[in-house]
């Protein structure tokens, strides 16, 4: 019988061999972050001077905050599409009926699956930011943006929930509606990466509540304030991405169970 | 005791749930009965045949006993567990193989896919590397030189030769195998039908799809028919055979025939010498087969010469064979599909 270990290492295997054989594939990744950031700033300035992003975000370094909000963004995107794109991605490919053959339950595979690709897409956009994040804010601007990663590694485990969720639901329905494609920007939208949550109608602003990257947004505001690092929002930031990881794995594992059950009453592709 | 056989299916029946459009928003639901009671058992060692024409329930059959699907009445084991209750049981006993031309990572080599698939099932470290190159080696994957080679840039008879050695990398006692020889060109097909056989005598049991009746008879210990969602008949080729007895196939080559009077000859032959008859192309001309009863072949054989040469058609040779498994397929279905 394989286990949990066995999918992460052949999920691994697969991404790194994928890579190795599409490099220039590989090579565009570390472009991606600073393509985001351009998309930020356009955005960001479409209200005002850069000094009036700024401050409306309450950030002192509008570049650190660019950059840190943009490695959040394609962070999220990455597990996102790693889990929940993980069931449309191998149905697609005829590979699903044999990922599900493995020894092992089937709520297993699809929960450990997605987990390599989300650090492999969260370390690369980490790593293509650095050098940009040196240069603006040296090595304390470093030390922030490890903080970030941080935050993130955390954040991940309510939006794997969220994405199993998501994967749960495009297991049961047949069709090829790709929700993942509007989950992210959704996301996004309303977490606060392009301008203050507290702009948004109440309704958004409650959603946004319940959505894992705004608390993540929170933390690269946080620290895109230079001068004294400010602790305690920060521990809130980290019980109320703890308390959401609780609620959306909760439901997760509860969802795929019974996915589960369907898929098998009318085979998984 | 269900662990003395291979596999035993037992009243599978499975209904799929389809809705076809009728109009911009009424949708018609529609069931439609994939197996109707299909029952067979596989012995340990021999290579099973099923035989059956498109829609009559092969891959069905295949999926619920590799667990992929639950049926909804009757039951299944392999290799002495319950495909319902024992899934993963049943996976750690099976190699398979569901449909030859995909399944697999297009920008990864064939022995990064194997890797892949070998992990998932648990192999790991110097096992894993071994059993990939002795699997690649057994399908000849190596010599094609397909174990480096991406698999968006292989053959169709590279893919069948993948999936079959991704079946066999945890050396498992039973393999399924869904019409694994499908549009392959000869050689890779008899390469992967010598395989079987051998795999078979050294006493794993392997169970196989296919509409090919020639590839049945040609390696099936037995064969079951399996005709919408029934089984039809069950046994060994000559057993098969022996249902037939009552008919001798008479084949009578001719010339002469234009395109448009094949239907009407074949009706023409029918009523009148009383006997089923089908008409198909042979090189530069046509081949009339016909049904007789045992001691009736003389009285056919003429009477259809003299037929066709009245219509000014050239015969040019008459020949009786044995009944094939086509024979007893047509038999034991009615001649339906
Ligand atoms: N997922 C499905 N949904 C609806 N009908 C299906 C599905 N799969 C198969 N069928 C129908 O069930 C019948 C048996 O199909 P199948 O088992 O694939 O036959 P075979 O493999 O012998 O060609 C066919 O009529 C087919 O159209
Ligand atoms: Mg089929």
């Amino acid at each position: 019988m394989a286990g949990a270990i066995d999918v992460m290492r052949a999920q691994l295997h697969a991404t790194i061999y994928w890579y190795k054989n599409n490099r220039w594939l590989f090579f565009t990744m570390f472009l991606w972050p600073y393509l985001m950031v351009g998309m930020l700033l356009v955005v960001g300035v479409m209200f005002g001077s850069m000094k009036e992003y700024a401050s409306r975000m309450g950030v002192s370094s509008p570049g650190f905050f660019l950059l840190s909000a943009s490695t959040v963004a394609m962070s999220s995107l990455g597990i996102v599409d790693a889990v929940a794109g993980f069931a449309l991605y191998n149905r697609w490919l005829g590979t699903l009926n044999y990922i599900v053959l493995s020894p092992m339950r089937t709520t297993l595979i699809f929960l450990a699956a997605g987990i390599p690709d989300s650090l492999i897409t969260m370390l690369i956009t980490v790593t293509s930011v650095s050098p940009a994040v040196l240069y603006i804010g040296g090595l304390g601007g470093g030390l922030r943006l490890l903080l970030i990663l941080l935050v993130m590694l955390v954040g991940m485990l309510p939006l794997l929930g969220l994405s199993v969720l998501a994967a749960s639901l495009l297991l049961l329905v047949k069709e090829e509606s790709n929700i993942i494609n509007s989950i992210v920007p959704f996301m996004l939208l309303v977490s606060g990466v392009f301008y203050p949550v507290e702009i948004l109608p109440g309704l958004l602003q409650a959603v946004s509540r319940a959505v894992p990257v705004t608390y993540v947004v929170r933390a690269a505001r946080i620290a895109s304030v230079f001068g004294g690092l400010r602790g305690a929002p920060l521990i809130a930031v980290f019980y109320s991405l703890l308390l959401l990881a609780l609620a959306y794995n909760g439901a997760a594992s509860l969802a795929i169970r019974g996915a589960e059950e369907r898929v098998r009453m009318r085979g998984v592709d | 005791m269900p662990g003395d056989w291979a596999i035993i299916a037992e009243g599978l029946v499975k209904r799929y749930l389809t809705y076809a459009r009728r109009g911009f928003i009424r949708r018609e639901r529609r069931i439609i009965e994939a197996l109707r009671g299909v029952s067979f058992k596989v012995n340990w060692g021999e290579v099973f045949g099923l035989l059956g024409p498109n829609g009559a329930g092969k891959t069905t059959t295949v999926k619920i006993l590799t667990t992929l699907l639950l049926p909804d009445d009757g039951n299944a084991w392999v290799a002495g567990y319950n495909v319902v209750d024992e899934p993963v049981r049943v996976r750690e006993q099976i190699g398979v193989v569901l449909n030859v031309e995909k399944g697999f990572f297009w920008k990864l080599t064939g022995r990064e896919n194997l890797r892949y698939f070998g992990m998932l099932r648990g192999l790991r470290g110097r096992d894993l590397e071994d059993r990939v190159d002795e699997v690649g080696g057994m399908l000849g994957l190596d010599k094609l030189g397909a174990m480096d080679k991406l698999y968006e840039e292989f053959s169709l008879g590279m893919k069948a030769r993948l999936a079959i050695a991704r079946a066999m990398l945890t050396d498992p006692p039973v393999l399924i195998l869904d019409e694994p020889t499908l549009g392959l060109d000869p050689h890779s097909a008899r390469g992967i039908r010598s395989l079987l056989v051998r795999l078979a005598r050294r006493g794993k049991a392997v169970l196989i799809t296919t509409h090919n009746m020639f590839e049945a008879e040609l390696i099936c210990d037995r064969v079951a028919i399996i005709n919408r969602g029934r089984i039809a008949a069950i046994g060994t080729v000559a057993e098969l055979k022996r249902l037939v007895t009552d008919t001798v196939p008479i084949n009578i080559v001719f010339t002469g025939l234009a395109e448009d009077g094949l239907e009407s000859l074949e009706k023409l032959v029918a009523e009148r010498l009383g006997t089923p008859a089908r008409i198909s192309g042979e090189d530069r001309g046509y081949r009339i087969r016909m049904l007789a009863k045992p001691g009736e072949e003389d009285r056919i054989i003429a009477e259809s010469i003299s037929m066709l040469s009245s219509m000014g058609l050239k015969v040019h040779r008459v020949y009786v064979e044995e009944p094939s498994l086509e024979d007893v397929f047509i038999k034991v279905t009615g001649g339906e599909t």
